[in-house]
C-alpha cells in the first residue's frame, strides 16, 4: 500500500452477504409462517439467528478495528452522519404511524360519524357516534375485511396506571443516562458505570410493565383486532417496545465497552450515538403517551 | 389552551433533540458540549412536560382516552 | 489537509488492485465493483420489466383478448411497475452515484465501503423474492405498482406478503445507499472543495438522498400496515374498523411523490454535465440550477395528494394541492431555460451522449407539460386514471430518467473502461430508440384523451388504431434494447483505447484521472487550483 494513502478503505468482507441471507431467510420463513407453512418458523428463527450472528460480528470487527487505533477523525465523522441520518429514517418511520393516528382521529373517524356533511353515514353507518373510543361502535361477532373478529373491549387502559409510571420510568432513564454522560465527559469511570447499570435496569423494568400493560389490556379485550384505536395503539407502542428492547441491548454492549475502557474523554462516539438514540427513543414514548394516552 | 402549550412544548423538546443530533455530527469538543447540553435542556423540558401533563389531568384540564364514551353492546 | 494521515492497518501489505474471481465481487468494498454491480444489475431488471412490457403490448395490440388471462395481465403491469421503479431505474441512478461521486468529489471511495457493499447485495435478494411470486398459488401481486388498499390488502394473493418484504428489503438497500451518498459528500469531499464548488450531479445526489431518507421509511411503514391488515386484524385501511382506506394512498403517495423526484433529479444532473460539455460552454445559471434542484426537493413533499384528486378529498384541499402542485413548474423551468441557455451559441456537436441529452430536454418537458395537465384538479377529472396518465409518466420515467441514465452511460463508458464505444452504432440506436419511443407512448396521449382506461387487458373497437401503433412501437423500442446491449458489450471487449478526457468540452475531477479510472480514484486530494479549473462555474 501506498504511503500516500490518506483515506480509510476496508478491505473485502463477507458480512453484507452473510446479512442478505440472514435477512432474506427471515422474510421468506415469516411470510411462509403467516400462510400456515410447517416449516416457516424454523426457517424465520434461522433467518433470525445469521442476522444476529452478522450484526455482532460485523460491529465486533468495526470495534477491534476502532480500538486498535485504525480509524482516524474522518471515518468517525462518517460514522457520525452514518448514525444521525440513519435515526433520521427511524423518525420518518414512526411518522407514518403517528400520521395514521392524527388522521384517524382527526378526518377518517368523524367522517364516519357525519362531520364534514358526510352524505354516505347514515346509508353506511347509521347511529355510528364519532369517538376515539370508536372501537365501541362494534358488536361483538364483527368481522374485519381481512376475515378476523374483531375484538371489543371491556375497558381501555387507565392513562393514571402504569402507563404513568412507564413514563417516569423512562425520562428517569433519560436522566440517568445524561449523569453517565456527564461523568464520561469529567471522566469519572466508576460513576458512569454505576448509572448506566441505573440506565439498563430502568429500561428493562419500563420493558417489564410494558408486557404487563399488555398482558391486562389483551385480558379486557383489547386487542390489535380492536379497531383503530387497537391498531394504531399496539403497532405504535409495540414499535416502541422494539426500539427500547434494541436500545436496551445497545447500553449494554456500551457498558461492556466502557469496563474494557474503550472510550477516553474526548472519543467517544459509540457512546455518543447509543445516547442519542436512547433519548429519541424516550422522546418518541413522550409523545405516545401525550397523543395516544392524552390528547 | 393547555393542549397547545403541550404540543409547543413538544415541538420545543424535538428542537433540542436535533440540536444534539447536529452536535453530534459536528463531533470534536465543541460537538460534544453542544450536545451534551442540548440532551441536558431536551431532559429537563421532558420532565417539567410530564410532570405539568400530571397536574393537568389531575385538575381535569385535559382528560385522558381511558374512557369508553359508548359502552358496548354487548349481548353475552 | 484535514486527515491526511498514514494508516497502519493489518492488511497494509496486501496487493493494491481488484481481488481475483467471483468472491470479488461478493466482497468488494469498492466504488468502482459495486458501480458496475449495481448497473448490471438495473441492466438486468430492465430487461426483466421490459420483457413484460412487451407481454402487456401484445396483449393490447389488438382488441379483445389475445394472449392471456386478465389476471395475469394485471400481474404483467403491477411487475412491470415495480421492477422497473425498483429494480432498473433506482439502482441505476445509486450504481452512477457510486461510480462518480467520489470521483467527482475528489475521492478514493464511498465513506462507508462495507455498508456500500450490503445495500448492492440485498438487492438480488429483494429481487428474487418479488419475481418468485409469480410461481406462488394465486399468481404474483396484480393491483398495480401503486398497491391500493384495499385491492392489495383484501383482494390480494398470498403472494403479496413475499412483496411486502421485498419492499422492505428494497428500502433498507436505498436508505443505506443514501446515507452512504450523504456521508461521502459531506465528509468525503476534497478539503478544498466548497460545497458550490460540487458538480451538478453530485449536487442533485445530495438532495435526491434526502428525499430517499425522508420517503423510503414511509413506504416501509405503509407496507407494515398493510402486512397487518392483511394477516394479524389491525384496521387502518378498513372502515369497519374504524380506519379508511383512503389513508394507505395518503401515506402511499407522502412516499410516492418524492420518489418520483428521487427518480428524475439524478438525471437532471447528468443532463447539467452533458449538455456544457457539447455545447463547449460553462453550464448557464450553476446557483440556480442548485437552488431550483432544493426547491423541487422541499415541494415533492408537500404536493402528494395531487395523485387524489379523485378520492373525495375537501375541496379546500384539492385547491391546496392543485396551486403547490403548479408551484413546481417554476423550478422545473428554470432548469430547463438554463439548459436551453447553455446551448445558446454553443458550438455544439452531437456525439451520441449529447443526441440523448437534448432529446432528454425536449422529451421530458412534454411530460412535465402532460403533468401540469393532470395537476389542475378539475381537468384531472378527466384524465385521471386513463392512459393520458401513462403517457405523462412514461415521458418522464423512459424519455427522462432512462434517458439520462443512457446518455450517462455513453458520455462516462470511456472513463469506466478506458475505451471508446462505436460511435456509428451509437447514433443509430439512438434515432431508432428516439423514434420508437415516440410512436410507443404518443398516441396513448390521445388513448387517454378519448378515455381510454389505464391496466386494462382489452378496449373497444375505437380505440384500436392508436393501441396497434402504439404496440408496433412499443415492440420496435424493446428491440432497441438488443442493440444497446451489443454496443457496451462490444465497447468493453473490442473498443479503441479512450484518451482521459474523450469529450472535447468535458470539465470534471474525473476526467483528470487515467483513461481508466484507477481502482482508487484520489489517493491525495485534489488541489484548489485543479477544482477551480474542472468546476461548472462560468
Amino acid at each position: 500500500m501506498s504511503k500516500e494513502q490518506a483515506y480509510y478503505v476496508p478491505d473485502g468482507t463477507y458480512w453484507p452477504i452473510i446479512g442478505s441471507i440472514g435477512v432474506a431467510t427471515l422474510f421468506v420463513g415469516f411470510a411462509n409462517q403467516m400462510h400456515g407453512v410447517e416449516w416457516g418458523g424454523s426457517v424465520m428463527a434461522l433467518g433470525f439467528a445469521i442476522t444476529v450472528f452478522m450484526m455482532f460480528g460485523w460491529f465486533g470487527q468495526v470495534v477491534s478495528e476502532s480500538t486498535n487505533g485504525i480509524y482516524n477523525s474522518q471515518v468517525d465523522r462518517s460514522f457520525r452522519w452514518g448514525m444521525s441520518w440513519f435515526i433520521f429514517s427511524e423518525v420518518m418511520f414512526f411518522a407514518a404511524f403517528f400520521g395514521a393516528l392524527f388522521y384517524a382521529r382527526q378526518l377518517s373517524v368523524p367522517w364516519l360519524g357525519g362531520a364534514d356533511n358526510n352524505i354516505y353515514t347514515p346509508e353506511l353507518w347509521n347511529g355510528f357516534k364519532a369517538g376515539w373510543d370508536t372501537v365501541a361502535f362494534t358488536t361483538p361477532g364483527t368481522t374485519l375485511q381481512s376475515g378476523i373478529e374483531m375484538s371489543v373491549p371491556t375497558q381501555l387502559v387507565n392513562t393514571w396506571g402504569l402507563p404513568a409510571l412507564n413514563t417516569l420510568l423512562l425520562l428517569l432513564s433519560g436522566v440517568t443516562l445524561t449523569f453517565a454522560h456527564h461523568a464520561l465527559r469529567a471522566g469519572h469511570r466508576n460513576q458512569i458505570i454505576g448509572w448506566l447499570v441505573a440506565t439498563i435496569a430502568l429500561g428493562s423494568a419500563f420493558l417489564g410493565f410494558q408486557v404487563m400493560e399488555y398482558g391486562h389490556a389483551y385480558y379486557d379485550g383489547l386487542k390489535l383486532t380492536s379497531g383503530i384505536y387497537g391498531s394504531t395503539f399496539y403497532m405504535l407502542t409495540g414499535f416502541h417496545g422494539f426500539h427500547v428492547t434494541v436500545g436496551v441491548i445497545m447500553l449494554t454492549v456500551i457498558l461492556y465497552r466502557i469496563q474494557k475502557g474503550h472510550f477516553t474523554v474526548d472519543n467517544h462516539f459509540g457512546f455518543e450515538g447509543v445516547a442519542w438514540y436512547w433519548h429519541f427513543v424516550d422522546v418518541v414514548w413522550l409523545g405516545l403517551f401525550i397523543f395516544v394516552y392524552w390528547l | 389552551m393547555t393542549e397547545v402549550l403541550i404540543v409547543i412544548v413538544i415541538i420545543a423538546i424535538l428542537t433540542a433533540l436535533g440540536f444534539g443530533l447536529v452536535g453530534m455530527i459536528k463531533g470534536g469538543k465543541a460537538g460534544s458540549n453542544r450536545m451534551f447540553k442540548s440532551l441536558v435542556t431536551r431532559v429537563t423540558l421532558s420532565v417539567v412536560l410530564f410532570l405539568f401533563v400530571m397536574f393537568a389531568g389531575y385538575m381535569g384540564w385535559i382528560e385522558p382516552n381511558n374512557v369508553m364514551v359508548d359502552a358496548p353492546v354487548v349481548q353475552k | 489537509m484535514t486527515t491526511a494521515t498514514t494508516i497502519e492497518a493489518t492488511h497494509d501489505d496486501h496487493h493494491h488492485g481488484p481481488e481475483k474471481g467471483l468472491m470479488r465481487w461478493v466482497k468488494t468494498t469498492n466504488h468502482k465493483d459495486i458501480g458496475s454491480l449495481y448497473m448490471w444489475f438495473a441492466f438486468t431488471m430492465l430487461l426483466v420489466g421490459g420483457a413484460f412490457a412487451m407481454g402487456i403490448r401484445a396483449e393490447l395490440l389488438q382488441p379483445g383478448l389475445q394472449l392471456m388471462e386478465p389476471q395475469f395481465f394485471n400481474q404483467l403491469t403491477t411487475m412491470h411497475g415495480l421492477i422497473m421503479v425498483f429494480g432498473a431505474i433506482m439502482p441505476a441512478f445509486v450504481g452512477l452515484g457510486n461510480w462518480l461521486i467520489p470521483m467527482m468529489v475528489g475521492a478514493p471511495d464511498m465513506a462507508l465501503p462495507r455498508m456500500n457493499n450490503w445495500s448492492f447485495w440485498i438487492l438480488p435478494f429483494a429481487g428474487g423474492i418479488l419475481l418468485s411470486t409469480f410461481f406462488m398459488e394465486g399468481g404474483a401481486p396484480a393491483f398495480g405498482w401503486t398497491f391500493y388498499a384495499p385491492l392489495s390488502t383484501t383482494f390480494a394473493p398470498d403472494s403479496t406478503d413475499f412483496f411486502i418484504f421485498a419492499v422492505h428489503l428494497l428500502g433498507f438497500s436505498s436508505i443505506m445507499g443514501a446515507i452512504n451518498i450523504i456521508a461521502t459528500v459531506l465528509n468525503m469531499r476534497a478539503p478544498e472543495m466548497k460545497l458550490m464548488d460540487m458538480p451538478l450531479f453530485v449536487w442533485t445526489w445530495l438532495i435526491t438522498s434526502f428525499l430517499l431518507i425522508g420517503a423510503m421509511p414511509v413506504l416501509a411503514g405503509a407496507v407494515t400496515m398493510m402486512l397487518t391488515d392483511r394477516n394479524f386484524g389491525t384496521a387502518f385501511f378498513d372502515a369497519t374498523g374504524g380506519g379508511d382506506p383512503v389513508l394507505f394512498q395518503h401515506i402511499f403517495w407522502f412516499f410516492g411523490h418524492p420518489e418520483v423526484y428521487i427518480m428524475i433529479l439524478p438525471a437532471f444532473g447528468v443532463v447539467s454535465h452533458i449538455i456544457p460539455t457539447f455545447a463547449r460552454k460553462p453550464l448557464f445559471g450553476y446557483s440556480s440550477m442548485v437552488y431550483a434542484t432544493a426547491s423541487i426537493a422541499f415541494l415533492s413533499y408537500i404536493v402528494w395528494a395531487h395523485h387524489m384528486f379523485l378520492t373525495g378529498m375537501p375541496v379546500a384541499g384539492e385547491l391546496y394541492f392543485m396551486y403547490a402542485t403548479m408551484l413546481i413548474a417554476v423550478p422545473t423551468g428554470v432548469k430547463v431555460f438554463n439548459w436551453i441557455s447553455t446551448m445558446w451559441r454553443g458550438s455544439m456537436t452531437f456525439e451520441a451522449p449529447m443526441l440523448w441529452a437534448v432529446s432528454f430536454v425536449f422529451l421530458f418537458t412534454i411530460g412535465g407539460f402532460s403533468g401540469l395537465m393532470l395537476g389542475i384538479a378539475p381537468a384531472d377529472i378527466q384524465y385521471h386514471d386513463t392512459y393520458f396518465v401513462v403517457a405523462h409518466f412514461h415521458y418522464v420515467l423512459v424519455t427522462g430518467a432512462l434517458w439520462s441514465i443512457i446518455a450517462a452511460t455513453f458520455y462516462w463508458l470511456p472513463k469506466w473502461t478506458g475505451k471508446m464505444y462505436n460511435e456509428k452504432l451509437a447514433k443509430i440506436h439512438f434515432w431508432w430508440a428516439v423514434i420508437s419511443v415516440n410512436v410507443l407512448f404518443f398516441p396513448q396521449h390521445f388513448l387517454g384523451l378519448a378515455g381510454m382506461p389505464r391496466r386494462i387487458p382489452d378496449y373497444s373497437l375505437q380505440f384500436a388504431d392508436f393501441n396497434f401503433i402504439s404496440s408496433i412501437g412499443g415492440f420496435a423500442f424493446g428491440a432497441s434494447f438488443i442493440l444497446l446491449t451489443y454496443i457496451v458489450i462490444d465497447c468493453i471487449r473490442n473498443g479503441k483505447p479512450a484518451s482521459s478526457r474523450p469529450w472535447e468540452g468535458a470539465k470534471g475531477l474525473e476526467w483528470t484521472l487515467e483513461p481508466k479510472a484507477q481502482y482508487h480514484s484520489f489517493n491525495t486530494p485534489p488541489s484548489r487550483k485543479l477544482i477551480k479549473a474542472e468546476s461548472q462555474h462560468s
